[in-house]
C-alpha cells in the first residue's frame, strides 16, 4: 500500500475561487494542497481582508506599500499553493474574462454573499450557462434563497460563533458567555463541509456526468454540531448552556493552575482508570472520591483539591507525569510553548515554501494526512495578481495583446512592482525553530 | 440521484472522534456499519438521555450521531466475524494506534482505505499520549486565549466537543480524497488525523505564524476585543447580542441608531468616527451602546440593526435557535424517531443540493443489523 509516486487526488481539477477571509479560502487551500489548480480571483477595489491586514512590520514602511498586500501571515494560512488572478468582476471585460476561466473549471467555490454573487452575474444559473457540469459550491451566511427572512443580512466573521450558539456554550456557568471570537470555529467547520460537498460533487460527476449546485448556509451547517442539545430541548425543554471546562460525563475535568504566571494544565480524568491513576499520583490517602457519582456531585471541591496539588508544578513536567500514568493532560499552550514543542516540530506542522515577494514564508500545515498521495505546498503566496497573465493566457486562451488591453481597461491587474523583494525579519533564523529548514545564510 | 457515495461500504469502530464523519458519510449514501462490542458503543453511554427508554438505547448522542448507520455486534474475540465484515470494506474508521487495533492489515482488501484518528498522530514523542476535547484545545493554543482575564481559561463551547467533530470532519475529507485517488490507483491507502492538529487547524488567528509576525503575546480578552468599538457581546433584555463595528459606514449607522433611540446626540460627534478615539473612550462607547441594547430583545436588536446595515447577531441559545424565524421558514430542522417511536427535532442536512443527496435513517438498536451481515 505504498506508492508515493501516485497522482494526487485532485490533480487535473481546476477550481475558480471567489473567497474572502476563511470559509471558502481554507477549503480552496485544502484542495490546492491535494493537487487541484486553485485560481483565486482577487480585486483591488474590494480586496480580500487578508490583503488589507498586511504584516505588522510593514505597516510603518511606506517604501513597501506595493508589497504590503502580500505580507500578511494570513495569506499562506488561507491561500498557500493557489494562483492569484486580479480581475475586477464589476467591469464587463473583467466578468467576461472570468467566464472564460470558469468555462475551463471543474469547481466554482465562493463565500461571497448570495446577493453579491447574483449582482455580479455569477449565481448558479449564470455559471451553469457557460459550464453546465460545474460543481458549484457557495457558502453564503444565510443561504441563497432570496425568499428567506435573513437573506439580505450581513454575516461578519466574529458574529458567526454567537449566532450559531457557540458563545452561549462558552464560559463558566456563573459568568456571561465568554465569547470565542478570538478564533472562528464556524468558518473552519464550514470550510470542511465545503470540502466534503465539493468532493461529493466531483464523485457525482464521475458517476453521472452531471454537475451540482451546493448551497451551504453557514448559519445552518454549524448547527449540525448541536444535535443532542436540540433533541433534549425538544423532548424536555432543557436549555443546555455553558459549564466551563467541566464534562457532563464525569469528573474531574478542568484547567488547573501551575507554578508561574498564567501557567495552566488541562486534565481529563473522567473514567475510573484515569481517576485512579491521577489520585494515586496525587498521593491521595482517603477513598472519599472512589465513587464516580460522588466525584460528579462534588466536582467543585475536587477541583479545589486538584488545584492545590497542581499549583506547585511546572505545567510541562506535570503533563508528562500525568500522561506517563495514562491520564489525558497537556499544558495550556501559548505560542511560545508551541514553538518549543518537539512533538509539533517532529511532525512538521509548520511548513516553509517559496514566496514570490518574501523569498520564503512559514505557515501552518494540513491536518489531513494521506500515506500514498500526500499533499504538496508549491507556494507560500500567492502574491496579489501574481498569475493574472499566466492564467488568462493558459486557461482562458487570451493573447498577450488581449490581456494587455484588459489590464489597460482596468478589467484586470497584474502584480504590482514584482521587483520589490523583501524578507521577513525572522527569515535568517527560521532554521532555529523549524528543524530541517536551511539557514538563510546558506541559500 | 441517491447520495454520491451509495455503494461504498464503511466500517466504523470509533467513538466520538469519528462519529460525526460516518454520520455525514451515511447521509451522503454510504453503507456505514458500526461495529459494537456486546455491551454497545461508548457513544451509547453519553448523557443526556431520553426518558422512558432503557439503556443502551437512550443516549441522545447516540440517537444523533448514530443516525444513518447499521449496528453489528462483534465479540472482540471473534476473529472470524471481524474478518467477514472487513473483507468487503471500502473504508475503515478507527480511533486506536495500529498496535492496539484488532484490525490487522491482512484482514483488509488492498482496495480498502484505512482512516485512523488518534490524539497526537501516529508519529512523534507524544504519539501515545491521551487526549479529550479539552486537552486538544489546550494543546492547540486556542484554550489559552479564550475566557475572561480574571478567570480560568475555557474551552470553546466545551459541551459540543468541537475538537472531536473537527477531527471527524477532517477524517471524512481525507477519506473522500483517498476514494478519489483510488479511482486512478486502484488501491487503498492510509488516512491519518491527529486530533491535536485538527484543533491547531482552527488556530491561525491566535497561532504561531501570526505571532511570529507581530510578537504579541495573546491574552484572554473576555467577550469584547480591542480591535474596534463596539466589538463583542452586549447585554440585552433576554441575553446578549454580538456587535462588530469596524468599518466607517457601520459606525455611522450604529451612532445614528443609538442617537435616535436614546436621545444621545454626543455620540454623533464627528470625533468618534475615528477608531482610535473610540478605542481610547471605549468604556464610554460601551455604556452608550448598552443604553440602546439593555431594554430590547435579541431578536428586536438583530432585525433592526441588520435593517440599518450593522453587523449584529443574537447570542443564540439552543431554544432561540429552535424557534428562530429564519430557520423555521427555511424548514431547516428535521425529525428523527427514537426507539419508543417518539419523534424528535434534529438538525437537518448540513447543506442543500439541487440533486437529491441527503437521506438519513434513525440510529439503529444495538445489534439490529448483526443478523443481516453475519447471519
Amino acid at each position: 500500500m505504498s506508492n508515493t509516486t501516485s497522482q494526487l487526488p485532485l490533480e487535473g481539477i481546476r477550481v475558480f475561487e471567489l473567497g474572502i477571509a476563511i470559509a471558502s479560502p481554507f477549503c480552496g487551500r485544502l484542495m490546492a494542497h491535494f493537487g487541484a489548480d486553485v485560481i483565486k480571483i482577487e480585486s483591488q477595489l474590494s480586496p480580500d481582508v487578508v490583503r488589507i491586514i498586511g504584516s505588522a512590520w510593514v505597516r510603518e514602511r511606506d517604501d513597501l506599500a506595493a508589497a504590503a498586500p502580500d505580507t500578511s501571515p494570513y495569506v499562506p494560512e488561507m491561500n498557500a499553493s493557489k494562483r492569484s488572478v486580479g480581475l475586477e468582476l464589476k467591469t464587463d471585460a473583467g466578468r467576461d474574462a472570468a467566464l472564460r476561466i470558469i468555462a475551463e473549471c471543474d469547481v466554482f467555490l465562493a463565500n461571497f454573499g448570495a446577493r453579491a454573487l447574483t449582482e455580479l452575474g455569477l449565481d448558479y444559473e449564470s455559471v451553469a450557462a457557460v459550464n453546465p457540469n460545474i460543481v458549484y459550491v457557495q457558502l453564503p451566511g444565510f443561504g441563497s434563497d432570496p425568499a428567506m427572512p435573513y437573506y439580505p443580512f450581513v454575516a461578519w466573521g466574529p458574529n458567526q460563533a454567537p449566532l450559531v450558539g457557540l458563545d452561549d456554550f462558552t464560559g463558566h456557568a456563573a459568568d456571561p458567555p465568554a465569547g470565542i471570537a478570538t478564533v472562528a470555529p464556524p468558518d473552519y467547520m464550514s470550510a470542511l463541509h465545503a470540502a466534503i460537498a465539493t468532493l461529493s460533487g466531483l464523485e457525482q460527476r464521475e458517476i453521472t456526468g452531471q454537475g451540482v449546485h451546493v448551497d451551504i448556509s453557514q448559519f445552518e451547517t454549524t448547527l449540525a454540531l448541536l444535535g443532542p442539545f436540540v433533541m433534549d430541548y425538544d423532548l424536555t425543554g432543557t436549555i443546555h448552556s455553558r459549564i466551563g471546562n467541566h464534562s457532563s460525563w464525569g469528573a474531574p475535568q478542568g484547567v488547573y493552575p501551575c507554578a508561574g504566571h498564567e501557567r495552566w494544565v488541562a486534565i481529563t480524568a473522567t473514567d475510573t482508570e484515569s481517576w485512579e491513576a491521577l489520585s494515586s499520583l496525587m498521593g491521595a490517602t482517603s477513598n472519599e472520591f472512589d465513587s464516580a457519582d460522588h466525584r460528579m456531585s462534588q466536582r467543585e471541591e475536587l477541583d479545589r483539591i486538584i488545584s492545590d496539588w497542581t499549583c506547585t508544578f511546572d505545567p510541562h513536567d506535570l503533563a508528562h507525569r500525568l500522561q506517563s500514568v495514562g491520564v489525558a493532560a497537556h499544558v495550556v499552550s501559548t505560542n511560545e510553548d508551541l514553538l518549543h514543542d518537539t512533538h509539533t516540530m517532529s511532525r512538521n506542522w509548520y511548513q516553509v515554501a517559496p514566496h514570490a515577494r518574501l523569498g520564503r514564508d512559514v505557515f501552518s500545515g494540513c491536518a489531513v494526512k494521506l500515506s500514498d498521495t500526500p499533499g504538496r505546498w508549491t507556494d507560500a503566496g500567492p502574491s496579489l495578481g501574481q498569475h493574472t497573465r499566466e492564467v488568462l493566457s493558459d486557461v482562458a486562451g487570451m493573447s498577450d495583446n488581449e490581456i494587455s488591453e484588459l489590464v489597460a481597461a482596468n478589467g484586470a491587474f497584474e502584480q504590482i512592482e514584482p521587483e520589490t523583494l523583501v524578507s521577513r525579519p525572522w527569515n535568517d533564523w527560521i532554521h532555529l525553530f523549524l528543524p530541517g529548514v536551511d539557514d538563510a545564510r546558506d541559500l | 440521484m441517491a447520495g454520491p457515495y451509495s455503494g461504498v461500504r464503511v466500517v466504523d469502530t470509533t467513538g466520538l472522534a469519528g462519529a460525526y464523519a460516518t454520520r455525514l458519510f451515511a447521509g451522503l449514501g454510504a453503507e456505514v456499519i458500526r461495529l459494537e462490542p456486546p455491551h454497545g458503543s461508548p457513544l451509547r453511554t453519553l448523557a443526556p438521555f431520553a426518558e422512558s427508554i432503557e439503556p443502551p438505547e437512550n443516549s441522545l448522542w447516540w440517537a444523533y450521531l448514530g443516525m444513518g448507520t447499521q449496528s453489528v455486534v462483534v465479540d472482540p474475540d471473534d476473529g472470524d466475524a471481524l474478518a467477514q465484515i472487513l473483507s468487503e470494506a471500502d473504508v475503515v474508521f478507527e480511533d486506536r494506534l495500529p498496535e492496539q487495533s484488532p484490525i490487522t492489515a491482512d484482514l483488509l482488501p488492498d482496495t480498502a482505505i484505512r482512516t485512523t484518528i488518534v490524539p497526537f498522530g501516529l508519529t512523534g514523542p507524544k504519539r501515545a499520549w491521551k487526549t479529550s476535547n479539552l486537552v486538544s484545545w489546550a494543546a492547540s493554543g486556542v484554550l489559552y486565549t479564550t475566557g475572561f482575564q480574571d478567570k480560568v481559561p475555557v474551552a470553546p463551547a466545551g459541551h459540543l466537543q468541537l475538537a472531536l467533530h473537527a477531527s471527524a470532519a477532517s477524517a471524512l475529507v481525507g477519506t473522500l480524497l483517498a476514494l478519489r485517488a483510488r479511482r486512478t490507483s486502484g488501491t487503498g491507502q492510509e488516512v491519518e488525523i491527529s486530533m491535536h492538529e485538527a484543533a491547531l487547524m482552527f488556530a491561525p488567528e491566535t497561532g504561531v505564524p501570526v505571532f511570529l509576525d507581530d510578537r504579541v503575546h495573546r491574552e484572554r480578552s473576555g467577550n469584547r476585543r480591542d480591535l474596534g468599538r463596539p466589538f463583542g457581546l452586549y447585554p440585552c433584555s433576554d441575553g446578549f447580542v454580538s456587535i462588530i463595528v469596524l468599518m466607517p459606514r457601520h459606525w455611522s449607522a450604529m451612532a445614528e441608531w443609538v442617537a435616535e433611540t436614546t436621545g444621545n446626540e454626543t455620540i454623533m460627534e464627528e470625533v468618534f468616527q475615528d477608531l482610535g478615539v473610540r478605542m481610547e473612550s471605549q468604556d464610554l462607547i460601551d455604556t452608550w451602546v448598552e443604553e440602546l441594547t439593555v431594554g430590547r430583545t435579541r431578536l428586536e436588536l438583530f432585525t433592526e440593526g441588520q435593517r440599518r446595515g450593522i453587523p449584529i447577531t443574537p447570542v443564540n441559545t439552543v431554544s432561540a435557535l429552535v424557534d428562530d424565524p429564519h430557520l423555521q421558514a427555511a424548514q431547516y430542522w428535521s425529525k428523527t424517531q427514537l426507539p419508543n417511536e417518539v419523534e424528535v427535532t434534529v438538525p437537518g442536512a448540513p447543506f442543500r443540493t439541487n440533486s437529491d443527496w441527503w437521506n438519513i435513517t434513525p440510529a439503529p438498536l444495538l445489534g439490529q443489523h448483526t443478523e443481516l451481515h453475519l447471519g
